[in-house]
């Protein structure tokens, strides 16, 4: 029951109305902009005009478009099969108290340091089918001649390897610190119940790490959904549209193709994909109740 | 019932009723057993894997770093250089480095103070506040997820351009922001709604009002939800490209990533200089990291783990 | 136990944490942390508020690409402008991809250049349609001598609507086929004189394990030159004139189709060898493998030359780097002497801003000045200028920029580079296209199917 003195001590509304307004100015009323932007017909330059649906109903003839959101897709799924297993892996690992681990653990986080495109630059290098590593160890993974990314299925999966290279550091990380937080009482009783290793790792260490899952999940999709910068560098969209994800294919549209009226209308359906996916995340998981792993400890 | 003081971090966090404290703060106070932790050899080869999987791309940075350019374009990538030099770090300072760091980290420590005066009060008043527009705000806040900059940034730019901000570090400061706000804002309130009840009807009962509440409740015990979205917002403002592009022009306000470009001709890469330069500006984030790892680490369990 | 006063439930172990220090552990963090945020808060002060460059300033800004060549020869250009002038200039340089994003949101605002660097034709285009671009017709009618020195077929790709918008900056640079002379030396090759010929040398070289032609195919625009002047070989220029024009049934040409066709066949049959899709341009991927000897041949721009020079000094001073036309085609009804490239870069003048005056100036004064000319000599480019051949006698380069010249000069057509030439949106189509059509993903029917519809 809420007494008005209850109400004195809870926090009014201009608590929330700095970070409200502010995220009103910069972020709404862009996404305002853009929308309005998506039925107007305008290079940039001059004065957008009015066109109605019309860029939406060329988005429903525009092959590249259902090419690229099928390409984000299958990129966004690959990149959190590669990357939820191995940094939950090598999170729990880490999370252990031997004194090596600590050492090995900066060195995972080193990729963290790099920027995207440094990191995308030096990938670059690195893949060079003739100076490169793609060079040297093509041959061990089936690829005598480097041509990585030169093949449009290969391309696609050494895009990932990339994105997979600068972001697990940081999904380790997380893995690691949440590991480490769970009780040991929990491993003893599994013990005492005669669990093997591998047991306590699925009955123990997992559930308890599952609010971790779906955080890291939801940055994953939602990064995924709106990484570009990487791609552009490596291979931009190449070869042909093989690596064009949605966002990259905005950006052509939009500032290489000089039609930003329909680059807002993907930049809309971008939106509207990150959106629903994170709400459909968060909502079948339960995670906005935002129920304990602990209830009864 | 538990007291509690200001600055008074452990106990604070320990608070939750018969939880016990988290293994890490307590030394092992019982008889040694053989595996505290499991061995886990599979986890430990798949790690061996990963590191020389990252391991290689950074060696292969260090060691272009201190070639020649002929001599990395005649020896490649991998082997051994044969002639050192620090010629590279040397044209890279003299090109302006010192400046675009001190940018960089302008722009990231203002980001990163601003998203958390904002972001903090805003998850507060969500969690304990009881009116429907706050509420409503959560929501707006959601549908922010997953705006990507480049589809805002013509916008944005205009909005910037009419502030009279245009070419000035603010310009990036403002719309890193806004756009660090939403993940951080989700990241808070999950944080903030681990604090128990009794804990805030403690604070009632003394007579506290909600700016005392938030000061000496909310703020210490936010402490891990904190350090989580201060290294989420200070990564996307250190690494952005996007809005430094559009918002900046002069060299006086160039930041990293895009001095970076001071290698890259028109028609080839200087790649020695270029990678000189991520050395150079990897290493105040190493620095920091080394020296904040403890606290980094304690930060994200409890940000994260709940 | 001992207990510490200021953390009383770290464990001993913990608090021996930074710098190994045990007491006083907080003190000296809070100072350094201080120091810090005082360092920061100095410097923040300037660089946080804007610069005041904008619509107030009373200097005029020139935007170009980065690049080490030219980049000090413009910058030279200013400083000396600067000292006699009132208004003065400044030079602000960008990455390529960076930089046409960057322009296209700066025009349309306050904050957009004096002078602007571009590629003219359909590059111009877009802005010159939205009344952006001022026109040098008056300037250049008060200083004929301006007029008349440029090459007109130079001056041609930044003339839009009968309106000079843009002056030549650097050199011409047309596409050439450059040929590692120890390579075929070693083997015992000539260059080619016709696509027959080609064909022999590519079977030749293959058997030998060298790539015959080397390609950086991650950048679409390479690929395109083999594409322009084989239509030009086989149909002449007209046929290219006709889809600038707007005619899109003219991609469906069957000149063209023969084109693409003559591309794909190169292609499979391994001319490129197996792993050019893959080759980088920017990051000097494929000029050290034509330098290094793997590959025999390098089809690339006038400014490759130079680009070898410094990147490739060995290779460059062991003065083996050939260059020679493109094969003609025996068949084909294309002059033999016709050039593809790009005529040259532009300097264009924004409209409506405060310093038009002083930028048009700026350019009237400096594009065709003894000083910038040489420069431009120097550094090893053929400036579109008539009669600069007399300055190349004594240059080390002067083999080369005869050559360059005399190829230009004499030409019956000089075809700007497709991706300048057309509407920005059908030449990212190209180019993607175009990739496809070499890696064979999509026939050269496809291909022109494409196309008319993009158009």
């Amino acid at each position: 029951m809420t007494t008005s003195a209850d109400r004195r001590q809870r926090p009014g509304l201009a608590w929330a109305a700095p970070a409200a307004l502010f995220f009103l100015v910069f972020g709404i009323v862009p996404i305002a902009a853009v929308v309005y932007l998506s039925l107007t017909r305008w290079d940039g330059l001059g004065t957008p005009q009015w066109i109605g649906l019309n860029n939406w109903r060329a988005l429903a003839n525009d092959a590249d478009a259902l090419h690229s959101i099928r390409i984000t897709l299958l990129l966004t799924l690959l990149c959190w099969m590669i990357q939820t297993p191995l940094s939950m892996m090598i999170g729990v690992w880490a999370a252990g108290p031997q004194r090596n681990r600590a050492i090995l653990s900066t060195l995972f986080f080193l990729p963290l340091l790099l920027s995207t495109a440094a990191i995308a630059l030096v990938w670059l290098a690195l893949l060079d089918p003739n100076f490169g590593l793609a060079h040297n160890l093509g041959g061990l993974v089936g690829v005598p001649d480097g041509n990585f990314l030169g093949d449009p299925h290969r391309a696609l999966l050494s895009v990932a390897f990339v994105i997979t290279w600068q972001f697990v550091p940081f999904h380790t990380l997380i893995y690691q610190a949440a590991t480490r937080q769970i009780p040991h009482t929990l491993y003893e009783s599994a013990a005492l119940d005669g669990a093997a290793t591998v047991r306590q790792f699925f009955s123990v260490t997992l559930p308890q790490l599952r609010n971790t899952v779906i955080a890291s999940s939801v940055l994953i999709v939602v990064g995924s959904l709106t990484y570009f910068e990487s791609i552009l560098l490596l291979t931009n969209g190449g070869p042909g549209t093989a690596t064009r994800v949605l966002p990259l294919h905005m950006y052509i549209k939009g500032f290489v193709g000089f039609d930003m009226g329909y680059a807002s209308v993907l930049a809309v359906l971008l939106v509207l994909i990150g959106t629903l996916l994170s709400v459909l995340i968060v909502r079948t998981t339960g995670y906005h109740r935002m129920g304990s792993q602990r209830e009864g400890l | 019932m538990t007291t509690y003081r200001a600055g008074g971090v452990s106990v604070a966090r320990h608070a939750r009723p018969g939880a016990p404290p988290p293994i890490w703060s307590t030394p092992p106070a019982r008889p040694r057993r053989r595996h505290r932790w499991r061995r886990n050899w599979i986890a430990g080869v798949l790690s061996a894997i990963w590191l020389a999987i990252v391991i290689l791309p950074l060696y292969m940075v260090l060691v272009t770093s201190v070639r020649t350019q002929s001599a990395y374009l005649s020896e490649g990538a991998i082997q051994p250089p044969t002639g050192l030099t620090l010629g590279n770090y040397g044209r890279t300072l003299r090109l302006g480095f010192g400046e675009f760091l001190m940018n960089s980290a302008i722009v990231a420590v203002f980001s990163i103070v601003l998203v958390g005066a904002l972001a903090l009060p805003a998850a507060y008043a969500i969690t304990r506040g009881r009116s429907r527009i706050i509420s409503g705000t959560f929501s707006m806040y959601l549908l922010g997820l997953a705006i990507p900059a480049q589809a805002v940034i013509i916008p944005i730019y205009l909005i910037v351009t009419k502030l009279h901000l245009y070419d000035s570090l603010l310009a990036i400061i403002l719309p890193s922001t806004a756009f660090s706000l939403p993940m951080s804002i989700v990241v808070l309130t999950s944080t903030l709604r681990d604090i128990p009840n009794e804990l805030y009807e403690a604070m009632f009962v003394d007579g506290a009002g909600p700016r005392r509440t938030f000061a000496r409740l909310v703020v210490p015990m936010a402490r891990p939800g904190l350090i989580t979205i201060a290294i989420f917002s200070g990564l996307n403002a250190w690494n952005g490209i996007v809005f430094p592009l559009v918002l900046t022009q002069s060299e006086s306000r160039r930041v990293l990533p895009l001095g970076l470009w001071n290698f890259q001709g028109q028609y080839g890469t200087d790649v020695p200089g270029l990678m000189a330069a991520v050395v150079l500006s990897a290493l105040p984030v190493l620095a920091l990291y080394l020296f904040g790892r403890r606290n980094l680490l304690r930060g994200l369990a409890a940000g994260f783990g709940k | 136990m001992h207990r510490n006063a200021v953390f009383p439930n770290r464990a001993r172990h913990e608090r021996a944490g930074w710098c190994g220090v045990r007491r006083r552990v907080w003190t000296r963090r809070a100072v350094a942390c201080l120091f810090v945020a005082a360092l920061l808060g100095l410097t923040a002060a300037c660089a946080l508020f804007p610069s005041g460059i904008g619509p107030g300033g009373r200097v005029f800004q020139v935007w170009a690409l980065q690049d080490p060549q030219n980049q000090p020869i413009i910058q030279a250009a200013l400083d000396s402008f600067n000292k006699t002038s009132t208004t003065k200039g400044s030079l602000t340089v960008y990455l390529n991809d960076a930089y046409k994003q960057k322009l296209q949101v700066s025009m349309g605002s306050p904050n957009a250049p004096d002078i602007f660097f571009n590629w003219g034709g359909g590059n111009l285009a877009p802005y010159v349609k939205a009344g952006r671009v001022a026109t040098l017709d008056d300037a250049l009618s008060e200083n004929p001598s301006v007029k008349n020195a440029f090459l007109d077929s130079v001056m041609k790709t930044a003339r839009i609507g009968g309106h000079q918008y843009g002056l030549p900056i650097n050199g011409i640079q047309p596409v050439i086929l450059y040929y590692n002379k120890a390579v075929f030396a070693k083997y015992h090759q000539q260059p080619p004189r016709t696509w027959d010929d080609l064909m022999t040398l590519v079977d030749a070289f293959k058997t030998h394990g060298v790539i015959p032609l080397v390609l950086p195919g991650t950048q679409a625009w390479t690929e395109l030159m083999y594409l322009e002047y084989l239509l030009d070989r086989v149909g002449g220029p007209g046929k290219f004139e006709a889809i600038a024009g707007g005619n899109t049934s003219a991609w469906h040409d069957p000149a063209m189709l023969r084109a693409l066709q003559l591309c794909q066949d190169l292609a499979k049959r391994g001319g490129f060898g197996t792993n050019f899709a893959s080759i980088n341009y920017d990051n000097t991927g494929a000029s050290a493998l034509f330098a290094q000897g793997k590959a025999a041949m390098f089809l690339m721009g006038s400014w490759e030359y130079t680009n070898q020079a410094q990147r490739q000094p060995d290779f460059f001073k062991s003065g083996n780097l050939g260059f020679t036309t493109f094969p003609t085609l025996t068949d084909g009804a294309g002059n033999p002497k016709d050039i593809v490239g790009n005529p040259s870069n532009y300097f264009s003048v924004r409209a409506g801003g405060r310093n038009t005056q002083a930028a048009t100036t700026f350019l009237i004064k400096t594009l065709k000045s003894d000083a910038y000319v040489t420069s431009l000599v120097s550094s090893g480019q053929v400036p579109a200028i008539k009669g600069v051949n007399a300055k190349f006698a004594g240059s080390p380069n002067a083999n080369f920029l005869n050559f360059t010249y005399d190829m230009a000069n004499k030409a019956p057509a000089f075809t700007q580079s497709w991706d300048q030439a057309l509407s920005p949106s059908v030449a990212s189509e190209l180019l993607t296209n175009l990739q496809k059509l070499f890696l064979s993903d999509i026939t050269p029917q496809q291909f022109v199917d494409a196309m008319e519809k993009a158009q």
